[in-house]
Order: structure tokens, then sequence, then C-alpha cells
């Protein structure tokens, strides 16, 4: 790398290796940021401002789970689970509660089955006002993050009463769930969708019709409906992109096929199908939808136990089962594979993020460094999930 | 090397109107928000809890802390099988049988002597599966949410020692 | 729909013996032949009446005579979904099972592959970035596989000192559950029904 003047002239002459150097930038999105949502590092190759490519490491959360789980038991396994997306616990541990129940056949109680989709509703409401108050910090409005979270007090309080935790429940239980819900917590709820619901519409208003957010976010990081099938996108991800694709209406499970609720779609209002701006308005369009989802709950909740029969010592027979949920961030599956003794053989989780974070090399070339923060903000990674 | 062009080039050309309609949309929709930011301002009441001075009550079902009622344990070592971690350490001997019969507060009898009991709150997850298998129901989790100590090896609590023994009267009712 | 789909196979890609297990508790699957496996993905990919065009999970699962492979299928177009076999021999580190990488069929491979090969150690011939994902890209070993033991140090750095580990406490924990096999032994024999057991000392630390 060597350039030499010559002393008779005032141009610089460059040598054979300069005149070769590449002139990309690489700049490392590093694990420590404060946008990448966890300890996640892209490494971005930048020709001046604009993106050349995003490569992301992944790995720096690895905690293994898949193999702990071959050494416990199966109630043992549920506090595991939750630490995979700590964001949104209880889905999954409805995924996980679910793959069991169907190879042992046990039979849920109604009261159980109400309470889980009760549970599962308000945490998706939970998980998305986080990306909401994350992802208005991330584009640079510092106000909108702790409205959503004064409103997720009221949901966590709740939960606390029911389970013990604020964060990780173990609540949902191979069987049904560990407590009972009163009829003051349900008066509670119902006062909460009430409120919540003029409070979401004001949120909207001020972060999602703000132009400058507009400006930010239209027409940014476009996912289109064949890349998004190429590479397995599902959730909000996939729904941005146009597909009216929702494991609830699909391959129902739970209570679901009682309730009657819309799958919102992204419809390029903003800019094209598929942007930033879709997928965020796609989750708070679902986060009315789980309000009315929770309404209905509240009316047909039924009396009974909340647990059923399940042996001292589970041991699952065994086969194989592959069993999907529409969690927030995408369809979670956990691939179980038992030789019938008090462990799992082998327990593989399929988690969405993972899936989300491969589609950042496909979409990111020529997008500005800021268009990067907003792109990675909008697909909703929690690292928990991502790297288990 | 190709260059790579901004994806973003998709808007239409500027035209005055555009250009004036752009700025009313923005000053529209900032006031929109700003309106909103004021009436959180004054209409509403403050919500923060101001700790270490006011101090929140947690719910009586919390999971913090474990107590160990050792008087009332019989020994039965579930809760150190349930336990996921395996952060229970149980050591007990069996009573001779010419010693005086001893029953727990609920009337089952102890055969066994707890030597040692001892649970690492460092490595305990707090997830509750103990307290719902031990069958004398001893083993329960407290509201006290304020045991940071120094050393790690201070957060292995002993339960037979007199000082934690000493809690008895504060938790069980 | 399993079948139908074998026999499809067959049909289209002779000599990949698709057949299916059947199973009365769970899912059903179908197994191919491994060498086969990019054009029954194809196959997959493209006939009309299932168009699977969505690849969820490439998982490995370990047992002691071989190593099965998993690819779970989905279409989102028609809404199924199925479960694909492969059995491959163990190998060992310096001569892993080979196999063909399916990223040119669907995308979402790419990563799977990685992973499988990170945790399990399967090598996928035609990947186009074929290094480890999770676990540190000089790292020894494949941590899903049975007989994995971890190595001693990592770039001069001890990986289990022994100094802030608790093996005694750990080993009695594994202890107790192995012991006590069965659960009557120990939730029945304190009660006043006479079925006491003796029990003597159980260590811990």
């Amino acid at each position: 790398m060597s350039a030499h003047t010559n002393e008779n002239e005032d141009k610089i002459v460059l040598g054979d290796q300069e005149i070769l150097k590449s002139d990309l930038l690489t700049l490392n999105m590093g694990p420590q940021h404060p946008a990448t949502h966890g300890v996640l590092r892209v490494e971005i190759k930048t020709d001046s401002e604009i993106v050349v490519d995003a490569i992301p490491h992944l790995g720096y959360l690895h905690r293994c789970f898949e193999k702990h789980a071959e050494n416990l038991d199966y109630r043992g396994v549920i506090p595991f689970v939750d630490r995979m997306d700590y964001v949104a616990a209880m889905s999954m541990e409805w995924g996980y509660a679910l793959a069991v129940e169907r190879m042992l056949g046990t039979e849920v109680p109604k009261r159980a089955e109400y309470i889980r989709v009760l549970v599962a509703e308000l945490q998706r409401i939970a998980s998305h006002l986080l990306f909401f108050g994350t992802y208005a910090i991330d584009i640079g409005a510092f106000t909108p993050f702790l409205y959503a979270f004064q409103d997720r007090e009221d949901i966590l309080r709740l939960f606390e009463e029911l389970s013990g935790a604020r964060m990780l429940y173990n609540y949902i239980w191979i069987g049904g769930v560990w407590n009972d819900v009163n009829d003051e917590q349900l008066n509670r709820i119902e006062k909460f969708c009430n409120r919540f619901e003029d409070e979401l519409k004001k949120y909207h208003s001020l972060v999602g019709l703000n132009k400058i957010f507009i400006n930010r976010t239209a027409n940014v990081g476009v996912i289109s409906k064949d890349v998004a099938y190429d590479y397995g996108a599902t959730g909000p991800v996939l729904r941005g992109s146009g597909v009216k694709w929702d494991l609830r209406k699909n391959r129902t499970y739970g209570l679901y096929d009682k309730f009657e609720f819309d799958v919102p779609v992204g419809t390029g209002e903003m800019g094209t199908v598929g942007d930033c701006w879709d997928r965020y308005h796609v989750r708070v369009l679902e986060m009315f939808e789980s309000i009315k989802i929770i309404r209905q709950a509240l009316e047909g909740i039924e009396a009974g136990p909340v647990m059923g029969k399940v042996p001292k010592i589970i041991k699952v027979p065994a086969g194989e089962i592959y069993m999907r949920t529409e969690c927030p961030r995408g369809e979670l599956g956990y691939h179980l594979i038992s030789d019938g003794g008090k462990t799992p053989y082998r327990l593989k989780v399929k988690s969405s993020c993972f899936t989300h974070v491969s589609i950042l090399p496909a979409i990111s070339p020529g997008l500005m460094i800021a268009d990067m923060v907003a792109t990675i903000g909008s697909i909703d990674i929690v690292l928990g999930e991502v790297d288990r | 090397m190709e260059t790579i062009h901004l994806k973003k080039n998709i808007e239409p050309a500027l035209t005055f109107g555009q250009w004036l309609k752009n700025i009313y949309e923005a000053v529209k929709t900032t006031a929109i928000g700003m309106g909103i930011t004021f009436k959180y301002v004054w209409g509403r009441d403050v919500v923060t809890i101001e700790y270490p001075e006011v101090r929140e009550e947690l719910p009586a079902n919390s999971r913090s802390r474990l107590y160990n009622d050792a008087e009332n344990c019989i020994s039965c070592l579930q809760c150190a099988v349930a336990c996921p971690v395996d952060c229970i350490y149980i050591s007990a001997i069996k009573r001779p049988t010419d010693a005086p019969k001893i029953k727990t507060k609920d009337g089952t009898p102890i055969r066994l002597d707890l030597k040692q009991y001892t649970i690492d709150t460092a490595l305990c997850c707090y997830c509750g599966l103990c307290t719902t298998v031990c069958p004398t129901e001893c083993l329960t989790h407290t509201t006290d949410y304020e045991f940071a100590s120094y050393t790690l090896s201070a957060m292995k609590y002993d339960y037979l020692a007199p000082d934690i023994r000493a809690w008895r009267t504060r938790i069980v009712k | 729909m399993h079948n139908q789909i074998a026999d499809t196979l067959n049909k289209a890609v002779p000599g990949c013996n698709a057949r299916v297990n059947e199973a009365t508790i769970g899912d059903k699957s179908v197994t191919v032949e491994a060498t086969h496996i990019l054009d029954v993905c194809r196959t997959m990919k493209n006939c009309s009446n299932h168009e699977f065009n969505v690849l969820q999970v490439i998982t490995g699962t370990d047992y002691p005579d071989r190593i099965e492979l998993s690819y779970i299928l989905a279409s989102f177009t028609k809404n199924l979904e199925i479960i694909l076999k492969v059995n491959l021999p163990r190998g060992d580190k310096f001569n892993l099972p080979k196999i063909n990488s399916v990223t040119s069929v669907w995308r979402a491979a790419d990563f799977q592959e990685r992973e499988t090969y990170d945790m399990i150690g399967i090598d996928f011939v035609g990947h186009p970035d074929f290094r480890r994902i999770l676990c540190p890209y000089d790292w020894d070993g494949h941590p899903l596989r049975r007989d994995y033991i971890v190595q001693e140090k990592y770039l001069d750095m001890v990986v289990d000192p022994p100094g802030k580990n608790n093996t005694d406490d750990q080993m009695f924990g594994k202890r107790l559950k192995e012991e006590l096999g069965d659960p009557k032994r120990v939730s029945a024999s304190w009660k006043d029904d006479g079925a006491g057991e003796e029990t003597e000392a159980k260590d811990g630390e």
C-alpha cells in the first residue's frame, strides 16, 4: 500500500497495490448496539453510505437449550423454554405443552383452555407494545416508549398475581395451567381492554401516522412475497408482505376456532407492500384483533378445574411430533422425538427469529446505514430465541 | 466494482404543489403528536414509585426468595428431584427406632433427621417447581426480593443455621 | 397423503426408495435415500398438487448406529406439512457424513444447514457459506452428539475452570435422580400406611 510523491511534480502517484484496493468500508454493527435488540453482530460492508452487504454473526447468547432438554424431565423443561423468547414467554410454554399433550393424549379442561387463550393474547399485546416502544426509540422518538411500558405494567401485574413472576412465568403446565384466575382479575382485564383500545388509537396517530416516521420507514427494507416464502418468513413479517397466513386460523389449536377475528395484512398503504411501515402496521392491527379475542374469551369462560389428569412421572410414548403455534414474532415449532423415557430424546426448537435474521443479507443491499437500523428493528428479533 | 444504487428512489419527481403538501402534512402530524404529549404532561398523575422510600407490596404468591421450615421437613427429597437446575442439597439420616416419635404440624410422622438442607440461591431459577411438590408445604416462596450479597458463597443458604431459622416468626403464619 | 407423496417420489426420482413410517401417536414421516435428496426436494417443491414452497427446519438426531436428518417442509398455499427423513452413517471427527445441500431449492436451508453442521456434524456439499453459526468459528466438536466432551481450552482460556464450577453439588443432583428411579419408593415410604422403606443417608455437600 505505498503511495509516493514525485518531488518534481505535485501529483501523487499510486503504487500497484493501491489501485487494486477495494473501497468498501467494513463496519461492525457490533454485539453492543442499542438498536440490535440484543447481542447481534451485523458486519456491514458499505460504499460511502450505502450498504453493499450485511452478514449477521450469531451465537453470542447461545446456551444450547436443546442439550439441556435431553437431561430434564418433561415438567422441568418449562422454565427453560421460557427463557428462549423471554419477552413472550407464555407463547413458548403453550407450544411445548401442546406438543407433549398431543403425544400423551391428555385432555385439558375447558377453563384451562380459556385461560390459556386469554393469557396468550395478553402476552401478544405486551410483546407488540414492547416492539412499538423500542421501534419508536430506534427511529428516534423517545416518548412512546414509556407510554407503551406503562400499559404493559397492567398486563405484567396481572401475570405476577397469576403466576408469581413478571417475566419468566412457568405458568402453562402440561395438562392445564398452574393457578386459577378469579373474577376480580377478569374484571380488571375487561377494564384494561376498554381503556387500551382508545389509547392504542392515540399511540398509532402519535407514531405511525407521523410524517417523519413514514419517511423513515416507507419503501425501506421491502420483502417481497417470493423472498418471504423462499427464506421461510412467518408471522408479521410474512403478513406484512401481503400473505394472509395465520396459524390460529389455518392450522387451528386451542380454542381459536371458536373466536371471530381478522388477520391483518400489509397493503402498501404508505409505500410498497412489504416495507417496514407495513410490518409495523400489521403489529398494531394485531393488537386490536387481540382485544377482540380477549373480549370473546371473557364472555365465554366457564367454571371448572384448571388442571387435567397427568401422571406423576410423565413418560411420553415413543414417536415424534412437530407442533407449530403462532407466537408474537412468528411461528414457533417444537420437534419432539421421544423414546419412551422420562426425558425427551431430542427436542428441537424452530424459532422464527432465526429465519428472519437470515433474510437480512437479501434485503440489505441498497439501504443506507440508518435504514439498516429501521429494518433490523422492524423484523422484531429477540436474541434469546435466535440463539436459544 | 459495480455501483450499488439506493433502493429508495421510487418517489415521483417533486412538484411545487407536492412540496407544499409535504410541509403541511409534516406540520399537521407533528402537531397532533405534540398535542398528545402535552395532554400527558398535565393530564396524568405521576406513576413513578419512588423506591427506596416507597416500597411496592408484591402479590402474596410472588416467587422470590425461598424459605424452608426445617421443623416440618420430612426429608422426602422431592424438591431436590424436581429442581431443574439441581440447586438443593439435602442430607438425612434415619432416626433410630427407640427415638421419640415426632410428627409435622399436619400429622405426617418424621422418620428421618435432617442433617443438612442447603439451597444455592445463586443457581436457583425461581421457577417454583420445588414448592409445588413439597408434601408438607414446608418449602415456600416468600416475597423478599432484597437479598443481594457480596460473595457468591454467601448465596448458599443453610436452612438449619440459627440465623435463618429465626425468620420463622416472620414468615410462617 | 403420505402414501401419495411416497408414490409420487418413487415415480419421479427412481432410486430414492421413499417409504412411509407409520405412527399411531404423533406424526408420520417419509424416509428417502440420502444420495437423492436434491432431486427429491426439487420434486416436492415443484409438484403441482402439493407445492411445498417453504422449508421450515433441518434437524438431526444422534442415534447409536446412525444419524437421522429430518427435513420438515410446509406448503403455505395448500396448507400441508410433511417430515422427510434421511439416514446417514455417524462418521467421526475427521470424516463427517456428507449430503448434498438444498440451498438451491430453498434459501431458508442456508442457516438451517449451518446449524445442523455446527450441532450434529454433517458436511453439506455445495453450501455457499459453510461455517459454524452458533458456536465460535474455531470451536472443536459437535455439541449435540451423545459422545461430545467439551474441549479443555479455547484460545488460551480454560473452558470449565475447576474453581468456578460446582462439580460436587452437580454430581449430587445427578446421582440422586439416577438412584431414585422409582417414584413410589420416595413418596409413599414416609406415610403411615406401613410401606416404609429403608433409606440410608444421602450425601450432599
